[in-house]
């Protein structure tokens, strides 16, 4: 799901890119703020840094003595995108085994849905493998799933969320085109 | 996902519990014996169909270290540590028919102080006005995007059924006297239901005041049928 988070961080402008007071050091504060959000990628409170949307209130500066940078202390807000347990999410099919289908949500690349939560869907082996029912419901590659978040899991090391993933219940499952 | 044992990780009773499948449920559906249970591994790099590891004694994903998912499993899956022999202690009994437990939503629980739930449409409409604001500077090298943002994005194109996502929300504010929590509410926005068994199919905890929502609910979704794009 999608939040709306207020942070508070201190972000460190470049002398190079500090021009003068107002729009010009808002600019440079959301340029370092876009930066700074691709190096974190995520966090485990927060899920995955989209983008800021406002900044709230900047601080007075420290000048780094050392290389003429100045530091702020920053409160802005942005939008994050994190998985919580028994949410409802769509994810794409990446890729099918009897053991079950990899999924990518969104910013989330590794959703995963055991063959065993994937209620009446079997495994039907070839050169493109399928999971189908006996309504012919077909769960193959690049079609879009709904699932139910059955667990997340935070790893540190790649600052990533994994997805396990279920589609026991009723109203899950592959969505066609034009059916959402 | 299974956890069998733990020796080769180190695995304690106590260490494995903080890790893993916290609710057993569903014995029924791991059937046989510990040594068959099998674990698969994320390994997205591999093409062939055959690519994820089966292992029968790691039950983490590859890449992430040895904490499992902290979701609700099997108990067979659960490997609250010990021997395999230990923890298919109540596999005698598979045969008994067990329901399974239903996921709840926590994400109310689980929500940072300074976060907010946000439907998918609103994510979109501020999403598609930060990149229409950015594609005018593109010339600017300077700005470099979150790798989410496109993907982010994306995904709220296409889940998003909501044009006027100011209007979605005064409909599903009225819900709010009911005790319906903002997560709840911005999660029936996402799903976009068509029938009010829908929404309690998918947002099971919604069950326990059925009675006094079902009507307000199907006003609702009368209401964001209007809105739909």
């Amino acid at each position: 799901m999608y939040l709306r988070v207020e942070l508070s961080w201190n972000v460190v402008v470049s002398a190079e890119q500090l021009h003068g007071e107002g729009l010009l050091l808002q600019r440079a504060l959301i340029l370092q703020l876009l930066e700074d959000f691709s190096n974190r990628k995520a966090n485990s409170d927060y899920g995955y840094f989209v983008a800021p949307t406002a900044l709230e209130r900047i601080g007075d500066g420290k000048v780094r003595q050392d290389s003429g940078d100045v530091l702020f202390p920053v409160v802005f807000k942005c939008i994050t995108f994190k998985p919580f347990k028994g949410e409802i999410l769509c994810g794409v099919v990446n890729k099918i085994m009897k053991q079950g289908v990899f999924l990518s949500c969104g910013p989330i690349e590794k959703v995963f849905l055991a063959a065993i939560k994937m209620g009446d869907y079997h495994h039907f082996p070839g050169e493109n493998p399928v999971f189908q029912n006996d309504k012919d419901s077909k769960i193959e590659k690049n079609v879009q799933v709904r699932f139910k978040v059955l667990g997340t899991k935070w790893i540190e090391t790649d600052r990533e969320f994994q997805i396990l993933g279920s589609l026991e219940g009723d109203y899950l499952g592959p969505i066609y085109k034009g059916e959402i | 996902m299974a956890e069998k044992g733990g020796g080769e990780f180190g695995f304690t009773p106590s260490t494995a519990k903080k890790s893993i499948f916290k609710q057993p449920v569903a014995k029924s559906a791991v059937g046989g014996s510990s040594k068959k249970h099998k674990t698969v591994q994320f390994d997205t790099s591999s093409e062939s169909e055959g690519s994820p590891v089966a292992n029968h004694n790691n039950g983490s994903f590859k890449s992430g270290g040895k904490g499992l998912f902290d979701s609700p499993a099997s108990k067979g899956d659960s490997g609250k540590g010990g021997k395999g022999g230990k923890t298919g202690k109540g596999w005698g009994k598979s045969s008994a028919p067990k329901l399974p437990v239903v996921v709840q939503l926590e994400i109310e629980k689980d929500l940072p102080k300074n976060a907010k739930c946000m439907m998918d449409c609103a994510a979109e409409a501020a999403l598609q006005g930060i990149q229409d604001q950015l594609s005018m500077l593109s010339r600017d090298p300077t700005i470099k995007l979150p790798l989410a943002f496109n993907k982010a994005l994306e995904y709220a194109k296409g889940s998003s059924r909501y044009s006027n996502p100011l209007a979605v929300w005064h409909a599903l504010e009225k819900l709010r006297v009911l005790k319906i929590t903002e997560s709840e509410l911005c999660l029936i926005s996402n799903v976009c239901p068509d029938t009010v068994d829908e929404v309690y199919a998918l947002i099971p905890s919604l069950k326990t005041n059925r009675l006094t929502t079902e009507g307000a609910i199907k006003n609702l979704l009368y209401e964001l049928d209007n809105l739909k794009s």
